[in-house]
């Protein structure tokens, strides 16, 4: 089980590093996608099976389609990757990446330390139990999630709104 | 779960099996699509025409590997490994016959969707890769049907997980020990059904493709085996969902005794491949519009009412 | 449940997921070394039905298909929560019922507000 999580683990942090540092930005987003199904795994592997698929479905499926779509509707091409090199100087991103690095360090250190390496009994949480907790006591959390989701479906047309072109736009355009 | 199968078999029976009825698949479509259109259909090459899968392959193999200068060669060469490698995924949840299923998930049924919606990359990052402007139409188009239908496909599928109470499929299959899905989520077999045609684009919603306007949509560019990932990607997708179909309504391996349940879920799996294929030759292509507006516009709503009807005739029960 | 059970469940798909990338490779390289390797003028041109190619294919898109992608996102968080509730519908009961009527009335009056501001016909 530890091995399946090293693996998973080493996996997302590559892939998230990987996409820091591409140029070009759609190979940036498939490595984003390879380290979200690395995080599905860890989720797996530590028991909440619920909450893998739905970082599988939501962020992966999802959300990544959105950004992918994005990308092409805006065709940002070879013109962004210049401009992400120029952008990507080393004065830019050492610094964080030092922070960062410590972060980890610490992060590794705790994991492995003596006070978690005893607690390997993981409860796997069923989807019955995420159901019984979100519609029993959560059960406002969710109501306001849809409030929100519903805000966002307004919102997402008004985003994507048109304006209703009444000339047509050849005739537009010779007569402006 | 027992089982007194070794996995090991488990997993490379479900693999040979999907890839043999795949590449099966090229054949009895051309025979079955001329039988229904009155033609003559693929009949030189051996008995009935059989032979037609072998040299259809050895010609796959055979072509030039081209990858176009003007493409991106890394996302070029991963999208067709997308699709082949999303649905094998998904046929590790399905059931063929008591205790003989790769993976008895209890998501099992949500390990379905996100592999699914994962599939959906294959044509966006084909068609974007492939920098040519039919495939990125096709590219563009495909990837709003997909994720369009993907919306309805989960919630059909909900009418099912209602009634059973799980995800799991072989649960699902045992809860229709009493009587098949089919019968009271009839409104959600009719939805998975055309959510399933439009994932998977097949005919009547081969939009993404679609020849006539767009050459070859997504996958213009790509020739070889790169293409032929495409082709059988679609056979095996078009198998997935008919033995889903089988698994969710119609009582997946159950049938009367006297022949092995393995038998009754091949057979009705087939008979729903054949569905597809009658699909394919009687009905239409749509306009894009027309789809996308069906979907959000009819689909959507009948499949929530379809879920809480369901939900409210359960409650009272 | 402990562990054991998830750990023996997932390897199988592990497995299979191994094969099936392992099927696809396979089968690549080699039809990338027994094909063969042409290479003519025609070919280093994007395929346009013989008309000779203007401009990049990388051109901006109608705005429709970003607002049917972003519906998209939205209505399938929505549909995410209700897997936990119809699979756990029994237990939930009426209450249960009742509060995803109130969740899937909300989101309807979102669907209907966009349908009737015409957000979702292609042709407008």
């Amino acid at each position: 089980m530890n091995l399946a999580f090293n693996i998973a683990a080493v996996i997302a942090i590559v892939c998230t590093v990987m996409v820091v540092t591409r140029y070009n930005i759609m190979h940036a987003l498939l490595y984003l996608v390879t380290s979200f199904m690395a995080v599905a795994v860890i989720f797996f592997t530590y028991g909440a099976p619920f909450i893998a698929a739905l970082e599988l479905i939501v962020y992966a499926g999802a959300i990544m389609v959105l950004m992918v779509f994005v990308i092409m509707m805006l065709n940002l091409g070879g013109g962004s990757a210049a401009q992400e090199k120029q952008w990507l100087s080393l004065r830019v991103w050492v610094f964080p990446a030092i922070l960062s690095l410590i972060l980890l360090g610490e992060l590794i250190w705790l994991i492995y330390s003596e006070q978690y390496i005893g607690s390997e009994q993981i409860k796997v949480v069923d989807t019955k139990e995420v159901a019984v907790a979100l519609y029993g006591p959560y059960v406002v959390a969710v109501e306001l999630s849809a409030m929100l989701l519903m805000a966002g479906i307004v919102g997402a047309y008004h985003l994507g709104r048109q304006r209703k072109k009444i000339v047509h736009r050849f005739l537009e355009r010779s007569n402006p | 779960m027992e089982t007194a199968i070794n996995p090991w078999w488990i997993i490379g029976g479900v693999l040979f099996a999907v890839l043999n009825t795949a590449a099966g698949l090229i054949w009895v479509e051309r025979r079955m699509l001329a039988l229904w259109q009155d033609r003559y259909g693929p009949n030189r090459a051996g008995p009935f025409g059989l032979l037609i899968v072998l040299a259809d392959s050895i010609k796959m193999f055979f072509k030039e590997d081209w990858i176009p200068p003007f493409a991106d060669r890394l996302v070029f060469v991963f999208a067709p490994a997308i699709v082949v490698a999303t649905v094998l995924m998904s046929f590790t949840i399905i059931p063929v016959a008591p205790g003989v299923v790769v993976a008895d998930f209890n998501i099992g049924l949500l390990l379905f969707l996100a592999f699914s919606s994962l599939g959906a990359y294959s044509i966006m990052l084909g068609g974007w890769a492939s920098n040519n402007k039919y495939a990125l139409l096709g590219a563009m188009r495909g990837a709003a049907q997909m994720i369009t239908y993907e919306v309805f496909m989960g919630l059909s599928l909900m009418g099912v997980v209602l009634l059973s109470g799980s995800f799991n499929l072989t649960d699902i299959v045992l809860a229709q020990q009493d009587g098949w899905f089919i019968v009271p989520q009839f409104i959600g077999f009719f939805i998975f059904l055309v959510a399933g045609l439009a994932e998977t684009h097949r005919l009547p919603f081969d939009i993404p493709e679609s020849e006539s306007e767009l050459v070859a949509g997504f996958h213009t560019e790509y020739s070889g085996m790169k293409f032929g990932m495409f082709f059988i990607g679609e056979y095996m997708g078009v198998t997935l969902i008919s033995a889903l179909v089988t698994t969710l309504y119609f009582g997946g391996w159950l049938g009367p005794d006297f022949l092995p349940p393995i038998f009754w879920f091949l057979a009705k799996t087939f008979a729903f491949i054949c569905l597809f294929i009658l699909l394919r030759a009687s009905l239409p292509r749509p306009r894009y519009d027309q789809l996308v507006e069906y979907g959000w516009k009819f689909l959507l709503p009948l499949a929530l009412v379809n879920l809480l009807v369901t939900g409210a005739i359960r409650l009272m029960q | 449940m402990l562990l054991q059970s998830s750990a023996s469940s997932y390897l199988p798909i592990l497995i299979q997921g191994i094969m099936a990338l392992a099927f696809v490779g396979i089968t690549m390289v080699i039809t990338h070394l027994v094909g063969p390797k042409r290479r003519t003028i025609d070919k280093l041109t994007p395929f346009e039905s013989g008309i000779s190619s203007v401009g990049n294919a990388r051109s901006p898109f109608s705005i429709k298909y970003f607002l049917v992608a972003i519906l998209f996102v939205l209505f399938d968080v929505e549909v995410i929560f209700m897997y936990p509730w119809a699979v756990n519908f029994r237990e939930l009961g009426g209450k249960g019922m009742i509060e995803m009527f109130v969740f899937m009335g909300m989101l309807l009056l979102g669907f209907f507000y966009v349908i009737r501001k015409g957000a979702l016909d292609w042709e407008k």
